[in-house]
């Protein structure tokens, strides 16, 4: 094929005149060519509204986190977003971070990544917390960070994903501290009509427990706690007296896991305080994962608090 | 008719009657009829031609066959007849037209089956009490069922849908109405609302009502799904000019939610809940002929939206405001008219109780434009900002149209059916203005509404002419039309060629 031809799906096969096609719907070539007159006048775009999000040539991470959290890139309130967002910081990926709720999310849920884009007709896909991981090793370039494939990582990752969360759950939206957190942090910032706060309360809660009755029967709080004591006594374990888990020379996403909610547990000025305090000591009395919270806040979100 | 020469009974029953002399047989007699009732009418007429400045007094008026309407409801209405209660008295036909009024106001309020039936009497001379003049007035008034029960389906327009409407009649006898209603459709995902109506001192022109409703709605110009709970109250006036007035109060939680894949960044950033709490006014003014095609006459309406502002709480604060005029001019009597409309509409961001800046539009709460019923030859909601697919609704627009509809040949100009020759065009537009992160103290928001409604004249509006067939059946108006987009801004979507308009309300 010459250079100068114009390029055609049909690949190295003869290129013939264009033909009137022969569907029922297809336009006659005439009556193509005075549509394609049409419009006679066509002026630039209309500008967007003001609340539409400017910033499209950045990566924005959109998660759980208050407005002006948002503006000074504070950790975000909710762990599965400050997972992500350490991660993100890990990988030395630059993005902004949107103070969003999981209506706006493609799966249901937050986080998720809009990725930047320079077209404005094109918005690019968001990326989901389950492909974030991908993402970004496919953009952090020189930074990707290599998880360990120790044997037992998975097995670590599930106390995490299981006994401390389903800890966390409870603690958070079923105990006396659900006043104190759950509350301010996830019901008060949706609206401020009482009738709409109440709704959404219930809703939560009753998301909360069908949660935690998938995996008993019932729901006992002294099993929860001393479940996740164990797990926080068995982490502490394998992060001994290394920096980072599994010996990494650098954080990873095992470490931006537990620092979600380590860093989360340990924030005193979480909502409106800690009521009850359980889960809370269970973390304090570990002073390695002490430690590694504070290493992390030290290092990548200095310039927030 | 040949009648045979013998006489026999059953011979003459036997022999086939003629179907033709029977037709004019009836037809013979039919007319009798209508002569004499005809006679009759004429000479009733006359009689109360004769008779119209006869004094009479109204002694008393007997509802009858109302057994389920309230004594004193009723009261309201015909109390005013009696002479009793008037300081002047009646003529004839002075009394003949307040009881048509009082009868008039009856069959307004809906529960009585038509014609409601007016007896006039003169009571027994020897009753002591009655005076030469006085006169008893009887209607029967005969009420519809206590209910009613519809379902259905509806097609048309990219929509179909489902439905039960369920209406209580008189339900306290007093012309109260209970209407539950529910649909399932595939774009008004689903609609539940119960709506209670009462007419307020008996009067048909004075109502009032409160309503709760919970709807579902897919917005597939905005890749979104609305939801909606919530109830509203309002005050409904007649005034004796044909004015209309509603005065209500709104309370709704409002969700978007359910975004498609590709939905824009402007979505997501409104996804969520928020909770309006408003006032609202609408006047119309109607005087058209026949709504859905008229021929001569105008109609003007403004509906206006105070919300979240001081007491009114809630999470969005505004004032919008949309007025909208259509006028129709006939060419003599040649079925041909001309039809012009101009509407456009304002939202204003106000700063709500609490808080030190005025919060700017939602995409819950902007104009949409365009589509087959509002301006033709664009998607509907193609016109405005759009970022990426998603029509996102602009602050403020001016919208117009004008058709010229032509009889089509010899269908006549008495059939609904009409030709139509027409040009619309529209412009959509965002608040203008510099802010960080949406944050503008109220000096920059009335400037930049300023300079915004100036912006609406800087240059052409997008527009559209076509040409197409419009069919006003009595329940919705049918459009098709061919139409090719004259000017446009990027990002907007036209539709050229043929595009079907199914409404109530076209520009």
């Amino acid at each position: 094929m010459p250079p100068d031809s114009i390029p055609n799906h049909d690949g190295n096969r003869n290129v013939r005149p264009p033909q009137p096609s022969r569907g029922i719907f297809a336009v006659p070539a005439p009556i193509k060519a005075l549509f394609d007159k049409f419009p006679l006048r066509s002026y630039p775009p209309n500008e967007l509204p003001l609340r539409a999000p400017r910033h499209r040539n950045q990566h924005v991470l959109y998660a759980w986190i208050t407005d002006e959290g948002a503006c000074n890139g504070a950790p975000s309130y909710n762990p599965a977003c400050l997972k992500w967002q350490a991660y993100l910081k890990f990988s030395s990926i630059s993005f902004r971070i949107a103070s969003a709720n999981n209506h706006a999310s493609p799966s249901g849920a937050l986080p998720f990544l809009r990725p930047s884009s320079t077209d404005l007709q094109k918005p690019a896909h968001p990326i989901s917390s389950g492909k974030l991981q991908k993402w970004c090793m496919n953009n952090a370039g020189d930074n990707k960070i290599e998880e360990s494939d120790d044997l037992r990582y998975e097995a670590y990752l599930s106390l995490l994903d299981h006994r401390i969360r389903r800890a966390w759950l409870y603690a958070v939206y079923l105990s006396p501290n659900s006043a104190a957190i759950a509350e301010p942090l996830y019901i008060l910032s949706t609206s401020s009509n009482s009738f709409v706060r109440l709704a959404i309360a219930r809703d939560l809660r009753t998301a909360a427990e069908k949660e935690l009755l998938k995996f008993s029967a019932v729901i006992d709080s002294d099993v929860l706690y001393s479940d996740a004591e164990e797990a926080f006594a068995a982490l502490e374990m394998l992060l001994g007296d290394k920096q980072w888990f599994w010996g990494a020379e650098r954080p990873g996403l095992f470490d931006a896991s537990v620092f979600a909610y380590t860093h989360l547990l340990m924030d005193d000025n979480l909502g409106n305080g800690w009521v009850e305090t359980r889960l809370r000591d269970a973390v304090k009395q570990r002073k390695a994962l002490v430690a590694h919270r504070n290493r992390i806040l030290e290092a990548y979100f200095s310039s927030a608090s | 008719m040949a009648s045979p020469p013998d006489d026999d009974v059953f011979q003459r029953l036997r022999q086939k009657r003629d179907p033709a002399a029977a037709k004019k047989q009836e037809d013979e007699l039919n007319a009798r009829l209508h002569a004499q009732q005809h006679k009759a009418q004429e000479r009733l007429a006359e009689l109360v031609e004769d008779n119209t400045t006869l004094p009479v007094t109204i002694s008393s008026v007997r509802v009858l066959n109302a057994n389920r309407t309230r004594r004193s409801f009723l009261e309201r209405v015909v109390d005013p007849l009696l002479s009793a209660h008037r300081e002047e008295p009646y003529t004839l036909a002075e009394a003949i037209r307040e009881i048509g009024g009082a009868t008039d106001k009856l069959n307004r309020f809906g529960i009585f089956k038509s014609p409601i039936s007016v007896f006039i009497d003169r009571p027994d001379p020897s009753n002591p009490s009655s005076t030469p003049t006085d006169i008893d007035v009887y209607l029967s008034a005969y009420e519809r069922g206590n209910y009613t029960i519809k379902t259905g389906t509806e097609a048309g327009h990219s929509e179909a849908d489902a439905y039960i409407n369920a209406e209580l009649r008189n339900l306290f006898g007093g012309a109260e109405t209970l209407n539950a209603h529910a649909s399932l459709g595939t774009r008004t995902r689903s609609a539940y609302s119960l709506a209670f109506d009462t007419p307020i001192l008996s009067n048909p022109d004075f109502k009032f009502q409160v309503n709760g409703f919970a709807s579902s709605t897919l917005k597939s110009w905005a890749s979104h799904e609305e939801v909606l709970k919530g109830g509203n109250s309002k005050i409904l006036y007649l005034t004796q000019g044909g004015h209309r007035h509603e005065f209500g109060y709104s309370g709704i939680w409002r969700q978007v939610t359910s975004l498609a894949e590709k939905a824009s960044p402007t979505v997501r950033a409104d996804a969520g809940d928020s909770f309006k709490s408003s006032f609202t006014h609408t006047w119309i003014n109607d005087k058209r002929d026949y709504a859905l095609l008229p021929s001569r006459g105008y109609i003007t309406k403004t509906v206006s939206e105070l919300a979240g502002w001081g007491p009114l709480k809630g999470d969005v604060s505004f004032f919008k405001t949309e007025a909208e005029s259509q006028v129709a001019l006939p060419f003599g009597d040649t079925g041909i008219t001309l039809t012009a409309g101009l509407r456009g509409g304002v939202l204003y961001p106000l700063t709500p109780a609490g808080s030190n800046a005025p919060q700017q539009s939602r995409i819950n709460d902007r104009f949409q434009l365009g589509g087959p019923t509002d301006v033709r030859g664009f998607r509907i909601s193609g016109l405005g900002p759009h970022d990426g697919q998603d029509a996102v609704g602009g602050d403020v627009y001016a919208a117009g149209g004008a058709s010229l509809l032509f009889p089509v040949p010899r269908v006549g100009k008495d059939t609904p059916l009409r030709f139509q020759a027409f040009i619309n065009g529209g412009k959509l537009v965002a608040l203008k203005g510099k802010s960080k992160e949406g944050q503008m103290d109220s000096a920059a928001v009335r400037s930049s509404m300023k300079r915004t409604m100036q912006s609406l004249k800087d240059d052409l509006p997008s527009c559209a002419a076509g040409f197409g067939l419009v069919y006003a059946h009595p329940i919705a108006r049918f459009e098709v039309n061919f139409s090719l987009p004259l000017v446009m801004r990027h990002a907007e979507q036209t539709r050229k060629g043929l595009s079907f308009g199914v409404g109530v309300e076209f520009l």
